[in-house]
């Protein structure tokens, strides 16, 4: 408290009048602000006002359009631990401690609202608000790290706005509670990551401060979508090749040098205009989507977290904001103002001015004239440089202690099954600046969608541009669907797997024939085929990594030709005007003898041939064959003549001049030209193929479950419910006959030793002679039980006949009651005894069996074998 | 041999009867017509089948130069012979015949499959430039010696093996000496050497083989020593500093000089000899080394310009490239539109468009290649003169180093002669001369022979350092301008090649077009 007070003195300094001075400003001007506001309002012109009401009523509804109430009514407090209930002597004693530095701050700091140090929990029972952080690790390893945390965190809750958001609330749930109920205000939300951090190490606060309208409505709308940011292409770094000693030199520059400069400096006017127009233009575009000015800025009460260097390896601190789980640094303008912070060993008020929002503060903890603590003794306080001055309180270590017990008391947090769903519900919607994010949790929607991502043209998300849907677990692989709202393109994408091994698929339609292309993972397909392109017209492939070395066929349709006769795409196919295909080098052929492109023009009969281009060539040879079948003048067929072949030879050879060899070129080709034809159409049948099974898996949707997912997977569960029941009544059988008959006898024998002949005989006429008097013992002792009920019914009956006369009606309806029960009992002995009798040889016999059969006992087995 | 060609007249493979059999072989149909029409040319010829036709002689085979398949069973042939053309032969079937010896397939090293199937061989040899070799038949023939076997193992490529009705075949041990021996081996007398024979023979035969091999790795590896040693002496020469690194020249300097011989019993002669030796060895290793050195850098000189050449062509031919693949493209275009134009002018101004473009682009391809030619040109000059320099550097300094060599010379001619003459003082006198040998004695007779003597051997000496000196210089200059020719050579052609190129392709195109043109204007 000496620090208190020693700033209060230094205040009155010169040097503080200043700041003092700005504090008051500050203040007044924060009664001001809603006046004024008040004020412009009334100046406003009736057409602003409206579109100020109907833009604040947009953004009631998009927070709080389907906030249930969270108040105490709903909360089930009969299932919550004493410790929630009352308070410990303890915790008393802390909060008459908390209560004393609360009364000494508001006597030294009068302009300061008071401070937020324990409010009442779920239960009305007032609570010191270290004690309610439980640091906690979670058992799951994905919530290690703070960003991860943080993103839990935040889908895991839904937000609820604080009752009045000039004030901190008056209760403060726990953890558990917002937990079971995935609900909860800042500070809820701030609390429970606040642990969690803490819990896996994090040097991390809960911050009790003031932050923006947007933060405060957790708002995104302003915010550019993470995902819809495009990632910076890295460029890469062209390496300067140093030039050799000797690289040719470039032939001599004819150019004017004066006109190239003169050509730059107009290209850079051009340019600088264009930016400036640019930056005009989105300067317009910031303003106009600038918010509004708030009213109450500055005032709204946030709870956030900040997480301090050092711990795992933070290097700088930093807030993160448990609404949306983004990080920010301590400098963003998002944060305005902070009041106290706490973890769960210590309370710190904050000191230092924030008239430039947090942007001035400095996180050094252990400096008591910047940070006024409460308990005395953290490790925070080893730091301050003032040290001497607080020396003389000794009981708020007690306190401390006071803390980490109390707190210690409480059940650690548990987060259920519901881990898996995240959100409430499984479903969770986040609106960004012409962006809106919907998530759910897997399985939840039958045809596997996981999230969506909605882009809009403008701010008041009226007009989409483009839809994104990510698909989880889909049996067709399919992973993501993004549909062009404005060009109306439809492209999925799949993992690997699918049947067809389609990797992109994109359209504008599903009817055949239209503008498509699909990609393969050609290393699936057994034909190499890489991506399908096709447009009404033509359709084009491109190959990679085949043994024939093609690369690239592009194939023209003309139109269909009507046929009288009912006809589909699959009976009638286009006729094929054209086809080329082209080839890739083959190392084992010469260049002049390896095809490099050839064309069927079909409707022509003309064949072209290019071939390859020689490693020090610039030209590369061609042929064309014109196919007429024509006859001569006699009537004769004409086979080959010289100009049926039109060829251009790079290095003119002599046998290629043979009309032989021209003739079997040209059969080759004709037969290569059917192939193709027949390879095109079989193309058209497979992309009708593909349409029909996408139809169908999209018509079916269906999942997929892992073998390792022991909750949805029906199969696995039966069989692993088969296989426990099977396991319990293995478990049971073996338990019965674990019963050893022999171990009574084979402990009077030395362990370990093998069994002679002599002992074995012997254990075996002992065992079953103790078996027979076993036998013998259980029918003579039914046969006592029932001579002993017969002779005590015999007695009864006696009695009965003596005191027949002197008998009331209740003892003789006892009496009949008795005999009737003594009857059964006779029975079922003598039926018991009677079966007894009947299985005793039995019995005897089987276990004679049994121990003949007993490894222990080889040795008389050996005889009898 | 009880064949009914026995009671036939042999006959002679002559023109007629290849040309018969060549056109019944050859295609059939509209291809036959054509083949007809046009006549076949014995060297476009890929098999030729000749059997059963009494041929007692090959011969007149010359002009089949890609044959890859030659069948001449069932005929009488006693010796191979006439098949040293056929380089590119694969198949040859010599079975049914009556070739005592295998000779003559000396130069058909692309062969695989070799029949000699019933002939009267009795030793295999003369096979080695087959090494493709893959099937070899010589089943009822006259082998009697299992050391034949051995012979095979060269070829490593040999799988399939038929040596069934030989002498050795009915040896008990034939199977097993040869699936030991042949261990790539995959079929016997058109059988498949199964795993388990195989394992069994190479147990039977271990020790022998371990031997066989282990001798054949001495030899692998000697011949690679060998072979080791010659490139090592190779790549000296290459440097111009061969046997430079020991006391070779020195050794060679006293070989043929045999006063010196004789004066170095001399008394302190040998102690100077000694370190007359060493010195000059010294040198010489310094020479050789510097030589090395030298060499090194002139080779990455030279990579660095091929280098730097042919990314200049290369780059040049790209742009070539490019410039006739977008001519190619308009011109294409533009053919298409003139045949479907109709209006006589419109043709006609379209075609002189279409020249147009053609000199167009032969004007751009012409000066590409001018501009290739000047600048590499430049380079050319460039790397002439750092070569020539660096050789001038190298001769000057490798002189410097045998000025050393001579001194040392006259150094050890100057020190010899006083210690002769001392020793001729002392013979006069007669203090010694019971200890030096006859054939020196014989020299010390008076002054003028001493001298004499001991001025021979040095000018012996001189002139071996005087030989090598010019050796190296005239070699390395040699290889200097022969360097400088061949680049200047190659530049050369590689311009004509180019110029040729466009020129050929330019008439073709232009060729075209006034083929389109004629066509045309018949039309």
């Amino acid at each position: 408290m000496e620090v208190l007070r020693e700033k209060v003195e230094e205040e009155e300094e010169a040097e503080r009048e200043e700041a003092a001075e700005r504090a008051e400003w500050a203040r007044m001007e924060k009664m001001m602000r809603p006046v004024e506001v008040r004020k412009e309002e009334n100046t406003l012109k009736q057409e602003t006002l409206r579109d100020l009401e109907k833009k604040l009523s947009e953004i009631q509804i998009t927070v709080s359009a389907e906030l249930p109430a969270f108040t105490k009514d709903t909360i089930d407090i009969s299932k919550l631990p004493v410790s929630y209930k009352t308070n410990t002597p303890k915790e008393e004693h802390l909060l008459q401690v908390a209560d004393n530095f609360s009364c000494q701050y508001s006597h030294l700091c009068p302009d300061r609202v008071p401070l937020f140090l324990h409010p009442l929990n779920e239960c009305e029972v007032p609570k010191f608000v270290s004690t309610t952080l439980r640091p906690t690790l979670m058992p799951y390893p994905e919530l290690y790290n703070w960003d991860s945390c943080a993103q839990f965190v935040s889908d895991f809750l839904t937000m609820v706005p604080l009752p009045d958001p000039l004030k901190p609330p008056s209760h403060l749930y726990s953890s558990t509670t917002v937990l079971k109920y995935q609900k909860g205000n800042c500070f809820d939300f701030s609390t429970l990551l606040c642990s969690m951090l803490i819990g896996s190490g994090y040097d991390a606060y809960c911050v009790n401060g003031y932050g923006s309208l947007d933060l405060c409505h957790m708002d995104l709308t302003r915010e550019v979508c993470p995902l819809t940011v495009k990632p910076k292409e890295t460029i890469k770094k062209e390496e300067k090749v140093l030039p050799k000693k000797y690289t040719i030199k470039p032939p001599r520059d004819l150019c004017s040098r004066f006109e190239q400069e003169q050509e730059v400096k107009k290209q850079q006017e051009i340019r600088a205009q264009e930016k400036k127009r640019l930056r005009e233009e989105e300067e317009r575009l910031m303003e106009a989507e600038k918010a509004k000015p708030d009213a109450l800025h500055g005032l709204r009460v946030h709870s956030w977290v900040l997480v301090l260097s050092g711990k795992r390896e933070v290097p700088e601190n930093f807030f993160i904001d448990p609404f949306t789980g983004h990080s920010y640094s301590t400098q963003d303008e998002h944060f305005l103002g902070i009041e106290s912070l706490w973890n769960h060993k210590n309370y710190w008020i904050n000191m230092q001015d924030c008239w430039n929002c947090c942007k001035d503060l400095i996180f050094d903890l252990g400096d008591p004239v910047r940070w006024e603590y409460m308990l005395l003794g953290t490790d925070k306080s080893q730091l301050s440089l003032t040290e001497e001055d607080d020396s003389g309180i000794n009981d708020e270590d007690d306190v401390e202690n006071l803390v980490s017990l109390s707190s210690s008391r409480r059940p650690q947090l548990t987060v259920s099954t519901a881990f898996e769903t995240r959100c409430p519900n499984g479903k969770k919607v986040i609106q960004y600046k012409r962006a809106k994010l919907e998530k759910w949790a897997p399985y939840l929607n039958s045809n596997g969608l996981v999230s969506r991502l909605t882009t809009y043209e403008d701010l008041q998300c009226t007009n989409i541009l483009e839809i994104k849907e990510w698909y989880q677990n889909r049996e067709d692989m399919l992973e993501l669907k993004h549909i062009n709202k404005t060009t109306d393109l439809k492209t999925d994408y799949f993992k690997p797997g699918h049947p067809q091994a389609l990797r992109v698929h994109s359209y504008k339609s599903m009817q055949p024939e239209m503008d498509r292309v699909i990609e393969f993972y050609e290393t699936a397909r057994v034909d190499g085929l890489m991506k399908r392109e096709e447009t009404p017209r033509t359709m084009t492939e491109y190959y990679q990594g085949r043994p024939d070395f093609l690369s690239y066929r592009h194939a023209s349709f003309g139109p269909r030709v009507k046929k009288l006769t009912l006809s589909s795409a699959e009976s009638n196919p286009r006729p094929i005007v054209k086809i080329t295909e082209r080839f890739f080098r083959n190392p084992a052929k010469p260049a002049e003898e390896d095809v490099a492109e050839r064309v069927f023009l079909v409707a022509e009969e003309r064949i072209q041939l290019r071939y390859h281009c020689r490693e020090d060539h610039i030209t590369a040879s061609k042929r064309e064959f014109l196919r007429r079948t024509e006859v001569d003048s006699k009537g004769n067929k004409i086979i080959m003549t010289p100009d049926m072949c039109i060829s251009f030879e790079v290095e003119p050879m002599e046998h290629t001049k043979k009309l032989l060899y021209q003739y079997e070129a040209m059969m080759h080709l004709k037969r290569e030209e059917k192939l193709s034809r027949h390879q095109v159409w079989e193309s058209e049948l497979e992309v009708l193929e593909i349409l029909k099974l996408r139809e169908e898996e999209e018509a079916a949707h269906t999942l997929t479950i892992s073998i390792y997912d022991t909750k949805r997977n029906e199969k696995s569960k039966e069989y692993r419910e088969a296989m426990e029941r099977m396991m319990h009544e293995e478990h049971l059988r073996q338990v019965e006959t674990q019963l050893d008959y022999l171990a009574p006898f084979l402990a009077q024998l030395p362990p370990g030793e093998k069994l002679t002949r002599w002992q074995a005989v012997r254990l075996k006429d002992e065992c079953l002679s103790d078996f027979k008097q076993r036998l013998i013992n259980k029918a003579n002792l039914i046969q006592a039980r029932f001579e002993k009920e017969t002779q005590e019914l015999q007695k009864k009956q006696q009695w009965y006949q003596e005191n027949q006369v002197t008998l009331t009606p209740e003892d003789e309806d006892l009496y009949l009651s008795y005999c009737s029960q003594a009857m059964f009992r006779i029975r079922i002995l003598e039926q018991r005894l009677n079966r007894h009798k009947e299985l005793a040889p039995l019995k005897y016999l089987a276990l004679e069996e049994k121990l003949y059969k007993d490894p222990r006992l080889g040795e008389l087995q050996k005889i009898f074998a | 041999m009880n064949r009914p060609c026995n009671s036939m007249e042999p006959r002679v493979m002559d023109d007629d009867m290849l040309k018969l059999a060549v056109g019944d072989q050859g295609p059939q149909e509209e291809a036959g017509q054509l083949a007809k029409q046009e006549g076949i040319l014995f060297k476009d010829v890929l098999s030729l089948q000749l059997d059963f036709r009494n041929i007692l002689r090959i011969d007149n085979l010359w002009q089949f130069e890609n044959l890859r398949k030659l069948q001449l069973d069932n005929n009488i042939i006693e010796k191979i012979e006439g098949l040293e053309n056929l380089a590119h032969l694969v198949w040859l079937d010599l079975s049914f015949n009556n070739i005592e010896t295998i000779e003559g397939l000396d130069t058909l090293v692309n062969l695989e499959d070799l029949s000699l199937f019933n002939n009267r061989i009795s030793k295999i040899d003369s096979l080695d430039a087959l090494v493709k070799l893959q099937v070899l038949s010589l089943g009822n023939n006259r082998i009697d010696n299992m050391m034949n076997i051995i012979y095979l193992r060269r070829f490593k490529c040999l799988r399939t093996l038929s040596l069934s009705r030989n002498p050795i075949s009915e040896a008990e041990d034939y199977k097993m000496f040869i699936c030991a021996y042949l261990p790539d081996l995959v079929y016997l007398d058109y059988r498949r050497i199964d795993d388990h024979t195989k394992k069994l023979a190479e147990a039977k035969h271990q020790y022998s083989i371990d031997e066989l091999k282990h001798r054949e790795n001495l030899m692998q590896a000697q011949l690679e020593d060998e072979q080791a040693r010659r490139e090592e002496l190779e790549k000296h020469k290459t440097a111009f500093v061969e046997h430079l690194n020991g006391s070779f020249l020195f050794d060679s300097m006293y070989a043929e000089d045999s006063e010196g011989n004789k004066l170095s019993y001399l008394p302190g002669v040998g102690e100077l000899l000694e370190t007359y030796k060493d010195k000059f060895v010294i040198i010489c290793v310094n020479i050789f080394e510097y030589g090395l050195k030298q060499q090194e850098k002139r080779k990455t000189e030279l990579d660095t310009f091929s280098e730097c050449v042919h990314e200049a062509i290369q780059e040049n031919q790209e742009q070539g490239k490019r410039k006739i693949a977008k001519f190619e493209e308009k011109h294409l275009s533009s053919l298409s539109a003139i045949r479907e134009e109709s209006e006589l002018r419109n043709i006609e101004k379209m075609i002189l468009e279409c020249s147009a473009d053609i000199s167009e682009l032969f004007d751009a391809l012409m000066t590409l290649e001018m501009q290739l030619v000047e600048q590499l040109e430049e380079t050319i000059n460039m790397f002439e003169r750092n070569i020539v320099d660096m050789v001038g550097l190298f001769i000057e300094n490798v002189q410097s180093l045998m000025a050393q060599c001579r001194d040392l010379e006259n150094h050890h001619h100057e020190k010899l002669l006083e210690i002769s003459i001392s020793t001729l003082e002392k013979i006069v006198e007669g203090d010694l001369g019971e200890d030096l040998p006859n054939d020196l004695r014989a020299l010390f007779v008076d002054k003028d022979t001493i001298v004499n003597a001991v001025g021979a051997s040095h000018d012996i000496h001189l002139l071996k350092i005087d030989n090598r000196e010019d050796e190296l210089v005239t070699r390395i200059n040699s290889w200097c301008t022969r360097l400088i020719d061949k680049i200047h050579k190659d530049e050369i052609m590689r311009n004509r090649k180019r110029v040729k190129e466009i020129n050929q392709y330019i008439d073709h195109m232009q060729s075209e077009l006034d083929n389109l043109e004629c066509g045309d204007i018949l039309d």
